[in-house]
C-alpha cells in the first residue's frame, strides 16, 4: 500500500517537474518569432461571445494575410481588465493594442499611454471617419485611437402584445416621461413590471449620461470642469422620473441582472426597458421569440422634444501603446482590421445583430448594400432618432459619474430627498474637481 | 374504577412502557431528522447548480423560480465535458493544487511548530513576521508582488501559480493554534529520551496532525482550485489556462452563458467533493495524544 | 518548575495551561533552560527559514514596494510625481472610506458570530453520529465551500427575489414581499447569510477536529455531574477550544472585512452603499486606472491594511490576558 503510494506520488512529481520545465521554456520571448515575425500583442475586454469570435478570425486571417507580422490575441474577462493592464503597465508588459473606451481616452492621453496613431497611419483613413465621432477619438488635432463601433446607451424596448393588451397603441410610444410614467403604470400588472431601467449606482452612473444632457442640457460639472453643477433645478425631474419608477412599483424592486443585460425584458418579465443597443443583439441570439414582438424607439424626452440627447453613444476603440517596441507593425494590425477593407468591418455588424452603429462612411455604404442590415427593424429607427442626437460619453474621472448615480438611486430608495440627494452629489464633486486638480483639464478637441 | 377508565389506564401505562423501550429509537430518528435537514439545506444550493447546468442559457433566469428545468437537456454538460481546453484546465489545476497543498502543508507546518512549541531569539518579532501577511489585503499587494514575479521572469509558468501562495499566514496559524493545544509533557519526555526537535516534530506531532492536515490541506487545495485574479494576471498560455479561468469565460455583463457556468462548475466541484469524501475519514481523534494517557 | 504529570482530568488540563503560562513567565525572567535556548535557536531558525523567506519575496517587498509608490501620484508612463502623505489624506478624508468601513465592520459582526455558532453546534452534533452518518455529514457540510461565490451569489439572488423562496415562506404567515436586497436596513444581513452559508463547512470541520481532540473522559464526568449540553459548552468545549475559536474568529474576521465578490454580485454595493465593503469601495476607485486613481485605492488598501491589524492585534491582546495562548 504504501509502496503503490509513493509510486503515485513519484509519477506525480516527475509529470509536475515536466510540465514546470515545460511551461519555463515557453514563457518570455522577445517580440520576434522564430520564423523571424515580429510579435505584436493585442489584448480585448470581453464583452459579447460574437465579438470574441469575430476577432479572432480576422487576427487569424491577418497573420494568414502576410509573413512579418504575428499577431497574438488575448481575451481578458471585464471584471479583471484594470488590474491585469495595470499589472502589466507596472511591470512593463503591456499589450501592443488594447481595446479602449471613448471615454478613457483623453484621461490616457493626459497620462501619455497612448501614441498619436497619425505618425504611423495615412491621413486618408481618418477622413473616412464620420465626423461626430471623429472628435472621440481627437485631442489636441491627433488622433489617439481608431474608432471601432458606436452604441446609444439607452433606447426605449417595448413588448407590442403587452401594450396592446392594455389598451395602448404600439405606434404612438412615449414621448414625455409623464407618458412614459402612465405607460408604466398600465402596463404593471400581477407580476409583470411595466418598466425596468438602472437601480445601482454603479449602473446609473454612466447609463443616465444621456438623461441627464436631456433634463440639463449639459453634465453635472461646468464646461471647463471646474465647478460642480449638479444642484441645477432641472436635475430634478430626472431623480424624480427615478424616483417615480421605483417607489411606484413599476419597476423590479430587485434586479436579478444588470443594466446591461436585457434577459428580463427577453423572458417576458417587464412591458418595456431602457436599454442600450446592444441589447438588439441578446434579443436575436438569446430570445429570438421575443423579436417579432418588440419595438424600439429613442427614449422619451422630458418635454417631448424628440431633438434632444437621450443617450451617449459608447464603444470601443483600438489604442497603441506608447512605449509599443513596433509601433508600426501594430499600427498596421489597426489599420488592417478596422480602416482597412470595409467589408471585415461590415461583417462585424451583421455579427453583432446590426446592434451597434458605424463610425466609417465606407462601411455604412458596405452596408447599405447588405439587404440584411436594411431589412432590419430596429437599425434605422435607432440610427436616425437616438445616434443623430447622441453624445461622446463623459472623459471625466468616474467618480464624478458615480456621485450623480449615487444622487439617483438614494432619491429612488428615499435615503434622501431629491434636492439633499443633488447637494451631496454637489460637494463630491466639487471634492473630486478639487483633490484631482481638474478645473481647466477638459480635453480640448 | 370502571372498565374504561381501567383500559385507559392499562393504554397509557402501555405506551410509556413502549416509549420507554423506544427512547434509543427516537433519539435515533431526531438523529436522522437532523442529518436530513442539515443535508437538505446545505446540498439544495448545489443540486440547484447541478439542476441548472440542464436549462438553456436564458432559462436559468426565468423568475418565478423553477427548480427543474423544462426539458432535461444535456448538451451543457456534453459540450463542456468534450471541450478539450476544459480538460486540460482541469488536470493542469489539479496538479497545481496537489503540489500547492502539498508544499504548503510542509513550509507551514515546520514554521507552525517552530512559533508553538521551541523557544528562540527574537521569537516575537518572526511570529508577528508570519502572521501579518494574512492582513494585507490583496488589493494593496496585487501590482507590486505582478512587478516582483514578473521579475523574477516567473510569468505564465506553473511556478508563479504555486510559489508565490505557498507560505500562508493563515495555514501557519491554524497549525500553531492546534500544535499548542498539544501538552508539554510530550515533548518533555521525548527530550529526556534524547530526541532533537527536529525527531520530535517528525514523530511525533506530524503523525498526530492528521485530522488538522486533512482540514488545513482541503483549505489550501480549495484556494488554489478557486483563485481566479491570480491567474488571470500572471497565465496567457491557453496550456495553463486554470479551471476558474476557463469558467470566467461563460461570464459577461451583458447576458453570461449561464447554463454553460452551471455546468461547468458542477463538474469542477466533483474532484474536490470526491477528494473530501476521501480524507474526511481522517478528521477523528485529531490530535490528541493517546499515547501519554 | 516540574512538568506537570498529565492525567485524564480537567484538573490536568488546566494544570497544563497553568503550566503553558508559568513557562512563558520562566522565559521573562529567563532563569531555566539556558542550555536549551541555545540549541532550539538554530532549529528554530531552520524551521521558519522557508516561510520567512518566501513572504519576504512575495508579500514583504512588494508590501514595502507599495508602501514606497504610495508616497507618489503613480504613472507607469510618466515620471511619477512625488505628493508625500497626501493620499492617505485624501483617503482619510474620504467619507465613503469610512462608510465602507462601517459597513465591513458591520458585515464581520453578522457572520463572524453566527457563523462560529452555527458550526459549533453542527460539529458537536456530527460528534454524536455514528461512524458512517458522520461520514457522510463531514462531506456534506463541506459541499458549500464547492460552490464558487459567483454562482452562490446568483442563487441567493433568486431566492431573494419578489416571488423567491424566502418571500413565498412570508406569504405563508400573510407579510411581505420584502425587497431583501434593495432594503437598507435588511440588504446587508442578507448577503450575510449566504457569506455564512459559503464558510460553514470549513468551520465545522476545524470545529470538528477542535472537538475530537478534547479527550471523552471529561464529557463523562462532567454528564454524571448532570451537566447539560450548553453547560458542557459553555464551561468544557469552549475554554479547551479557546486557541481554535481565537484562530476561527481573527481569520474569519479578516476574510469577512475583506469580502468583495457577494456584494459585487449581489447588490453592487447598493442600495446607497449599504453594502459597499472597504474592498468594493477601493474596487470601485481603481476603475478609472488614471495615476489618481491607482494611488487613491492602493493607499485605501494599505489603510485597510492597518485597520485589520490594529483590531487583530487588539483581538490577540484580549485573548492573550486569559494566558491560554502561548505567543
Amino acid at each position: 500500500m504504501h509502496k503503490r503510494r509513493s509510486k503515485v506520488l513519484l509519477t506525480l512529481a516527475a509529470v509536475v517537474t515536466a510540465s514546470l520545465a515545460l511551461a519555463g521554456c515557453t514563457a518570455g520571448g522577445g517580440g520576434t518569432t522564430a520564423d523571424g515575425k515580429t510579435e505584436v500583442t493585442f489584448w480585448q475586454q470581453k464583452f459579447e461571445d460574437y465579438q470574441g469570435v469575430w476577432f479572432k478570425k480576422y487576427v487569424d486571417q491577418f497573420n494568414a494575410s502576410q509573413d512579418k507580422i504575428k499577431v497574438n490575441y488575448q481575451v481578458v474577462p471585464a471584471d479583471t481588465w484594470t488590474q491585469k493592464l495595470q499589472a502589466a503597465q507596472a511591470a512593463g508588459k503591456q499589450p501592443d493594442i488594447a481595446t479602449t473606451n471613448y471615454g478613457n481616452i483623453a484621461a490616457g492621453v493626459v497620462d501619455g499611454k497612448f501614441a498619436a496613431l497619425d505618425d504611423y497611419m495615412p491621413a486618408d483613413v481618418f477622413a473616412d471617419i464620420k465626423d461626430n465621432v471623429s472628435s472621440f477619438v481627437t485631442i489636441g488635432g491627433k488622433h489617439y485611437a481608431y474608432p471601432m463601433l458606436v452604441e446609444p446607451s439607452t433606447v426605449l424596448y417595448y413588448n407590442t402584445d403587452m401594450v396592446k393588451a392594455a389598451g395602448l397603441d404600439p405606434n404612438t410610444p412615449p414621448t414625455t416621461w409623464d407618458q412614459l410614467i402612465d405607460w408604466s403604470k398600465k402596463l404593471t400588472t400581477g407580476d409583470v413590471k411595466g418598466m425596468t431601467i438602472a437601480s445601482t449606482a454603479p449602473d446609473l452612473g454612466w447609463s443616465s449620461w444621456g438623461l441627464q444632457y436631456n433634463a440639463c442640457g449639459h453634465l453635472p460639472i461646468s464646461d471647463d470642469w471646474s465647478k460642480a453643477n449638479a444642484t441645477d433645478p432641472c436635475y430634478e425631474k430626472l431623480l424624480n422620473l427615478y424616483k417615480t419608477l421605483y417607489q411606484g412599483n413599476l419597476i423590479p424592486q430587485q434586479p436579478k441582472v444588470g443594466y446591461a443585460d436585457g434577459s428580463p425584458y427577453g423572458s417576458g418579465e417587464v412591458a418595456m426597458m431602457a436599454g442600450g443597443s446592444w441589447v438588439i443583439g441578446q434579443l436575436k441570439t438569446d430570445f429570438p421569440d421575443m423579436l417579432a414582438k418588440t419595438m424600439v424607439t429613442a427614449f422619451p424626452s422630458w418635454d417631448g422634444d424628440a431633438t434632444r440627447t437621450t443617450a451617449t453613444l459608447g464603444g470601443w476603440t483600438l489604442t497603441l501603446d506608447s512605449k509599443s517596441k513596433h509601433p508600426q507593425q501594430a499600427a498596421d494590425f489597426i489599420k488592417y482590421l478596422l480602416a482597412g477593407d470595409p467589408a471585415i468591418m461590415a461583417d462585424f455588424f451583421k455579427a453583432a445583430g446590426y446592434s451597434k452603429y458605424t463610425v466609417r462612411k465606407s462601411v455604412d455604404e458596405a452596408l447599405a448594400s447588405d439587404p440584411n442590415a436594411s431589412a432590419d427593424p430596429f437599425m434605422k429607427i435607432i440610427s436616425d432618432k437616438v445616434v443623430a442626437y447622441g453624445k461622446q460619453e463623459p472623459g471625466y474621472p468616474w467618480d464624478i459619474a458615480l456621485a450623480m448615480g449615487t444622487a439617483i438611486e438614494s432619491a429612488m430608495k428615499g435615503t434622501d430627498s431629491i434636492q439633499g440627494s443633488l447637494k451631496t452629489a454637489d460637494a463630491a464633486i466639487n471634492d473630486v474637481i478639487q483633490k484631482q486638480s481638474l478645473a481647466g483639464t477638459a480635453p480640448k478637441k | 374504577m370502571s372498565a374504561p377508565t381501567i383500559a385507559r389506564a392499562t393504554t397509557a401505562a402501555g405506551v410509556r412502557r413502549a416509549r420507554g423501550l423506544r427512547r434509543g429509537d427516537r433519539n435515533r430518528f431526531l438523529k436522522w431528522l437532523g442529518v436530513v435537514l442539515i443535508s437538505l439545506s446545505v446540498l439544495f444550493p448545489l443540486a440547484w447548480m447541478a439542476i441548472a447546468g440542464f436549462k438553456g442559457k436564458t432559462e436559468v433566469l426565468r423568475s418565478p423560480f423553477q427548480f427543474f428545468p423544462d426539458m432535461w437537456d444535456p448538451k451543457n454538460y456534453i459540450e463542456i465535458a468534450q471541450d478539450p481546453q476544459f480538460a486540460r484546465a482541469m488536470i493542469v489545476t489539479f496538479i497545481g493544487a496537489i503540489i500547492f497543498t502539498a508544499l504548503s502543508l510542509a513550509i507551514n507546518s515546520m514554521a507552525a511548530y517552530a512559533l508553538a512549541r521551541l523557544d528562540f531569539a527574537f521569537k516575537r518579532f518572526w511570529w508577528v513576521f508570519c502572521i501579518m501577511p494574512m492582513f494585507i489585503p490583496s488589493m494593496a499587494i496585487l501590482l507590486t508582488s505582478f512587478v516582483v514575479v514578473a521579475q523574477l521572469g516567473m510569468l505564465d509558468t506553473m511556478a508563479v501559480l504555486i510559489i508565490p501562495g505557498v507560505a500562508s499566514s493563515v495555514q501557519m496559524f491554524f497549525l500553531r493554534q492546534f500544535y499548542l493545544n498539544m501538552p508539554i509533557a510530550v515533548e518533555e519526555a521525548a527530550l529526556i529520551d534524547g530526541c532533537s526537535r527536529w525527531q520530535i516534530f517528525l514523530k511525533i506531532f506530524l503523525p498526530q496532525s492528521a485530522a488538522v492536515f486533512v482540514v488545513v490541506g482541503i483549505g489550501s487545495y480549495m484556494a488554489f482550485w478557486n483563485a481566479y485574479v491570480w491567474p488571470i494576471l500572471t497565465i496567457t498560455n491557453p496550456d495553463l489556462t486554470q479551471i476558474m479561468q476557463f469558467l470566467g469565460n461563460f461570464r459577461s455583463d451583458r447576458g453570461p452563458q449561464w447554463g454553460l457556468l452551471m455546468a461547468g462548475s458542477t463538474l469542477a466541484a466533483l474532484p474536490t467533493i470526491v477528494l473530501v469524501l476521501f480524507f474526511q475519514r481522517y478528521i477523528v481523534n485529531g490530535v490528541r495524544i493517546s499515547g501519554i494517557k | 518548575m516540574t512538568a506537570v504529570l498529565p492525567s485524564d482530568s480537567l484538573a490536568g488540563q488546566a494544570g497544563e495551561l497553568a503550566h503553558v503560562a508559568s513557562r512563558r513567565d520562566g522565559r521573562r525572567s529567563g532563569t531555566p533552560r539556558v542550555a536549551k535556548h541555545l540549541r532550539d535557536n538554530r532549529t528554530a531558525y531552520l524551521m521558519i527559514a522557508p516561510m520567512v523567506i518566501l513572504l519576504s519575496i512575495f508579500v514583504i517587498w512588494p508590501l514595502i514596494y507599495s508602501l514606497y509608490l504610495s508616497g507618489f501620484k503613480i504613472s507607469f508612463y510618466k515620471d511619477p510625481e512625488f505628493v508625500g502623505f497626501q493620499f492617505y489624506q485624501y483617503v482619510l478624508e474620504s467619507p465613503k472610506f469610512w462608510q465602507s468601513l462601517g459597513v465591513g465592520l458591520a458585515f464581520a459582526a453578522m457572520v463572524v458570530p453566527a457563523g462560529m455558532l452555527i458550526a459549533l453546534l453542527i460539529a458537536s452534533f456530527i460528534k454524536t453520529l455514528s461512524k458512517r452518518l458522520a461520514s457522510f455529514m463531514k462531506t456534506t457540510v463541506y459541499v458549500p465551500a464547492v460552490v464558487s461565490t459567483v454562482v452562490a451569489s446568483v442563487l441567493f439572488v433568486f431566492m431573494y427575489q419578489d416571488q423567491g423562496v424566502v418571500n413565498w415562506f412570508l406569504s405563508l404567515i400573510n407579510a411581505g414581499p420584502v425587497a431583501w436586497l434593495n432594503n437598507p436596513g435588511t440588504a446587508l444581513p442578507a448577503i450575510a447569510v449566504p457569506a455564512i452559508w459559503l464558510g460553514l463547512g470549513i468551520t465545522t470541520l476545524i470545529m470538528l477536529a477542535g472537538l475530537l481532540d478534547i479527550p471523552d473522559s471529561y464529557y463523562e464526568s462532567a454528564e454524571l455531574d448532570g451537566a447539560g449540553f450548553v453547560k458542557r459548552t459553555w464551561y468544557i468545549t469552549i475554554p479547551l477550544l479557546k486557541n481554535i475559536l481565537l484562530y476561527l474568529f481573527v481569520t474569519g474576521f479578516t476574510a469577512a472585512l475583506q469580502m468583495l465578490d457577494l456584494p459585487l454580485v449581489m447588490t453592487n454595493g447598493g442600495p446607497v452603499n449599504a453594502t459597499t465593503t472597504p474592498n468594493l469601495f477601493i474596487f470601485n476607485s481603481f476603475r478609472d486606472g488614471t495615476p489618481y486613481s491607482t494611488s487613491f485605492s492602493l493607499t485605501a488598501a494599505l489603510l485597510l491594511f492597518v485597520v485589520l491589524g490594529a483590531i487583530s492585534v487588539l483581538v490577540f491582546r484580549l485573548i492573550n490576558s486569559d494566558k491560554a495562548v502561548d505567543g
